[in-house]
């Protein structure tokens, strides 16, 4: 059992999204950082496992029996028995309380053996508004999560991955709509964007400069994260992993796969800027990120 | 018809800017045909557009486009599917904004149920949120716009109508649309098989209780 001592404020089990039921309106749920949870799971070699996903740091977990456990997430550290880096996996004593700290918005704890729970629909993530998946709430103190059986090899502690770039431009991809809001992914391109109130996994809400506009309205169609939504009003929305999975906003831009862990990690406060890359480009990128959790 | 680039992992195809159950049956039919193929994800289809995703590493956006061009031209005429289900969801016309949709309207409250209940709809498609499923037409009688600002919260079996359109919200949400009343039934159980009471293609009628 992983037993939670301080919960965050919005923790929730996460896996890889939940695929095969977007035609009956089930959003994919997931990670909002893929990348870091790709990392967590390789350090402690469960490349499949559920992990937790923590908003509102810190966090504090102890285990049953001794396990390798891995930190990911923006601007992390760990303190266990000794002040720990993230992004490393390391050996925790049975008992041994582990306190994941710093100011991500998003981080992930994976434990070997990973967390034991069924799949709902296809996953083990949880989608909160709807209250789907094997535990679908928020994590809260004195939760108990079973685990998945260990290994007991030692020497899978140490291993280590480099802390990705978490700045500079996002690479977006030309939305399909752009053509449709004369002028305004040029201005969202040139312009500078932070991030606003009532940001959350369901989308990043974008304050800068004003893109309203008017016409008519658009036909209801399929959309996904990382779409660049543009409501009337003018504030983009960028499509997070809880967004739905149809809408009627123009998409008038949607960030490369790579970088959605960027934009979701986006800080208050913090500048964003964005910039035109081919799908090629994205693809190559993509390519990268996972070339770089293959080698451990 | 117009296929662009929707990310780095997906498509969108749009066969026309109107809503039409011909189009829908083709939108449909091009999502089907897409998730059979190698590196396809899942398809989206709406009212007259699909998102087709695909897997990057596996498939090149030029290699998606010209399949899924090739698809699209394969199922431009597809015959229309027959009658779905009937799915019946008995409603009590209570809602907060039945008198004013039926002033919008320039009809009676009576009037606006008696023409809300008295026919069937078809099921277009799913969104939004899990089991909410977009049914129309509405009489065009009934004026309906879109709320101005949307409600914070719409409780879960709120029967509602905008822009020609009608659903039952399976869950508490946020909603923008017009409540006219409400149903015990809950139209999304994620243990129950299939989870949606309400799929694309069912026909969907409201009984006055």
């Amino acid at each position: 059992m992983l037993h939670i001592i301080e919960a965050g404020l919005r923790s929730t089990v996460q896996d890889d999204p939940r695929r095969g039921r977007a035609r009956l309106g089930v959003p994919g749920a997931g990670p909002a950082d893929p990348p870091a949870l790709a990392a967590a799971r390789a350090l402690v070699d469960e490349p499949d496992s559920a992990v937790i996903e923590i908003v509102g740091l810190p966090f504090t977990f102890r285990c049953d029996d001794r396990r390798i456990v891995a930190v990911t997430g923006r601007d992390i550290s760990v303190r266990a028995a000794s002040r720990l880096p993230g992004w490393m996996g390391f050996a925790v004593r049975p008992g041994e309380s582990v306190t994941v700290l710093g100011r991500a918005r998003y981080a992930y704890v994976a434990v070997e053996g990973g967390i034991a729970l069924e799949q709902v629909l296809g996953s083990r993530a949880t989608y909160l508004p709807s209250s789907i998946g094997p535990l679908p709430r928020i994590l809260t103190t004195g939760d108990a999560l079973p685990l998945g059986p260990s290994w007991g090899d030692p020497g899978r502690a140490g291993r280590r991955l480099p802390t990705p770039a978490y700045d500079g431009a996002i690479p977006v991809i030309a939305g399909p709509h752009a053509d449709r809001v004369p002028g305004a992914l040029a201005t969202f391109l040139s312009g500078e964007w932070s991030v606003a109130e009532g940001s959350d996994r369901m989308g990043l809400r974008l304050a800068g400069p004003d893109l309203a506009w008017e016409g008519p309205d658009l036909l209801t169609c399929g959309v996904l994260p990382g779409a660049v939504q543009l409501p009337r009003g003018g504030a983009p929305i960028v499509l997070g992993p809880d967004a739905q999975t149809t809408g009627g906003y123009p998409v008038i831009a949607v960030v490369a796969s790579a970088a959605l862990g960027r934009v979701a990690q986006a800080l208050p406060g913090e500048r964003l800027r964005f910039t035109v890359v081919t799908a090629d480009r994205a693809a190559a990128e993509l390519r990268a990120v996972g070339a770089a959790f293959a080698v451990i | 018809m117009r296929i662009s680039a929707f990310g780095d992992a997906a498509l969108f195809l749009e066969l026309e800017q109107k809503i039409d159950a011909q189009i829908l049956a083709s939108a449909v039919a091009i999502a089907d045909a897409w998730e059979n193929g190698e590196g396809a994800g899942e398809a989206v289809p709406a009212y007259a557009s699909v998102l087709l995703r695909f897997d990057p590493l596996v498939l090149s956006p030029e290699a998606a486009q010209a399949r899924a061009r090739l698809i699209a031209e394969a199922q431009r005429e597809v015959p229309r599917p027959p009658p779905g289900r009937l799915i019946e969801v008995e409603t009590r016309y209570d809602g907060p904004d039945l008198a004013a949709v039926a002033a919008l309207s320039g009809v009676t409250s009576q009037d606006l149920v008696e023409l809300h209940a008295g026919r069937e709809y078809t099921a277009f498609f799913l969104g939004f949120m899990p089991g909410f499923a977009y049914c129309g037409t509405l009489d065009p009688r009934i004026v309906a716009p879109r709320l101005e600002t949307p409600r914070p919260r719409v409780p879960a079996g709120a029967v509602a109508i905008a822009d020609g359109q009608t659903a039952v919200y399976p869950f508490d949400s946020p909603g923008g649309w017009r409540l006219i009343g409400r149903t015990a039934l809950r139209p999304f159980d994620a243990a129950a098989d299939p989870p949606a009471l309400i799929v694309a293609g069912d026909r969907v009628r409201f009984i006055p209780v």
